[in-house]
């Protein structure tokens, strides 16, 4: 039963090809339907294969369009006055209606290209629409407080000596044109007692220190004062650690020991404690110039 | 009654059909032949042939065979007329020159 139907859709399938070709060449001109379709059911019969008389007979419905296609354009010809002066034509010379097959297949071709640019670009705008951000926003950010550093300083000579600084001794420091506005500050304040002595073995050892500071040479404030804080009238004391060595440079960066509360004048004089780097009086101890760290003040504020 | 028009639309897969004529101008070639030496598909193999006879290059006749005892359809064949060996020369000398007049 089974074998029977499977060849019975053998059959079916076999006799598709012949159906096609007999419809081909019933489309086609009498005076060539008869004569092709016995022509292409001959040439058939030297395929084997299924899928290639299928084609085969494809191809003959196809070869039918372009037939009755050539004859119209014959009759065309035909009428023309226009006499041909050789035995063929070329490409060039076709003279082609207006709505040919050709034609109509370049029509169609560029249509297609055309809705599938126009698809692609229109795809294209949708996704960028939905991909761009929404717009900005500004947000206050309200500035940070600067961290309060612990003053930690070092140097062995701070942690076992009984450290009593007296005023200078020496004539008063050359005015600075800054000196309003740099200004001492501790740990060093002369003439204070910082701690006491913790060994008292050996016999104790008044020394005499001289905190250090800003000397000739320091950078000017006025030079470091933010434009914008100009601008906008803002005024403040920064006090700025910094540690020296014996020769006034700075043996490490900065730091800010006691904030102004605007985060760009602090800024501004950290930049004017490096700036100064070569130009801080050393601490003297019994006169003699020692490495330490000390602080100082510098005060931005605008003249009226 | 007037003379024959003899132009025919050349192209690529009409001197491919040429060229398989050409190669024993004397023989005679059913489509199906034609379309094993060209491979070009019958779509376009048909209606080339027929250009090219009703142009006078080709002549067509059946197949001189007993379909019965052959045990198949007798085919279609085409042979090149002298005014196709002639009009096929000229193409292809024309292609030689690099013109194609």
């Amino acid at each position: 039963m089974s074998q029977r139907n499977g060849r019975s859709t053998q059959t079916d399938l076999s006799s598709v090809p012949r159906w096609l070709i007999h419809q081909a060449a019933g489309r086609a001109p009498e005076t060539l339907s008869s004569r092709l379709e016995e022509e292409w059911l001959a040439d058939l019969e030297s395929r084997s294969a299924a899928m290639s008389r299928l084609r085969f007979a494809l191809g003959c419905c196809w070869a039918t369009l372009v037939i009755v296609t050539d004859q119209q354009r014959g009759r065309v010809t035909a009428a023309s006055p226009v006499a041909p002066a050789n035995g063929f034509v070329t490409l060039v010379d076709r003279n082609f209606g207006y709505f040919s097959l050709r034609s109509a297949t370049l029509f169609l071709i560029a249509g297609l290209h055309a809705a599938l640019f126009f698809g692609l670009i229109a795809t294209l705008s949708h996704t960028r629409s939905a991909a761009t951000p929404p717009d900005l926003q500004n947000h206050d950010v309200r500035s940070v407080p600067p961290e309060r550093v612990p003053v930690t300083l070092s140097g062995a000579e701070l942690n076992h000596w009984t450290i009593e600084v007296q005023k200078p001794v020496v004539e008063s420091p050359p005015r600075l044109e800054i000196s309003d506005d740099v200004i001492p500050d501790f740990p060093d304040k002369p003439g204070e007692v910082i701690s006491q002595p913790l060994q008292t073995d050996t016999p104790s050892h008044v020394v005499e220190r001289l905190a250090g500071g800003p000397s000739a040479g320091f950078p000017e404030t006025a030079d470091f004062y933010p434009p914008p804080s100009v601008r906008s009238g803002e005024e403040g004391m920064s006090t700025v650690q910094v540690c020296v060595d014996r020769k006034g440079r700075l043996t490490s960066d900065p730091t800010t020991v006691k904030g102004s509360g605007i985060l760009r004048l602090d800024e501004a004089a950290l930049k004017l404690a490096r700036a100064g780097s070569g130009h801080y009086r050393a601490t003297t101890e019994d006169g003699q110039p020692v490495n330490s760290c000390y602080a100082f003040g510098v005060r931005f504020q605008l003249k009226k | 009654m007037g003379k024959k028009d003899t132009r025919v639309r050349m192209s690529l897969q009409t001197l491919r059909v040429l060229e398989a004529f050409l190669e024993n101008p004397t023989q005679q070639l059913a489509g199906a032949e034609v379309h094993q030496r060209c491979g070009i598909a019958s779509g376009t193999l048909y209606p080339i042939l027929l250009r090219l006879e009703s142009a006078g290059w080709f002549v067509s006749q059946w197949e001189s065979i007993d379909p019965s005892r052959a045990g198949r359809p007798r085919r279609r064949l085409y042979r090149l007329t002298s005014t196709g060996l002639r009009h096929a020369g000229e193409v292809f000398a024309s292609f030689n020159r690099g013109v194609l007049a």
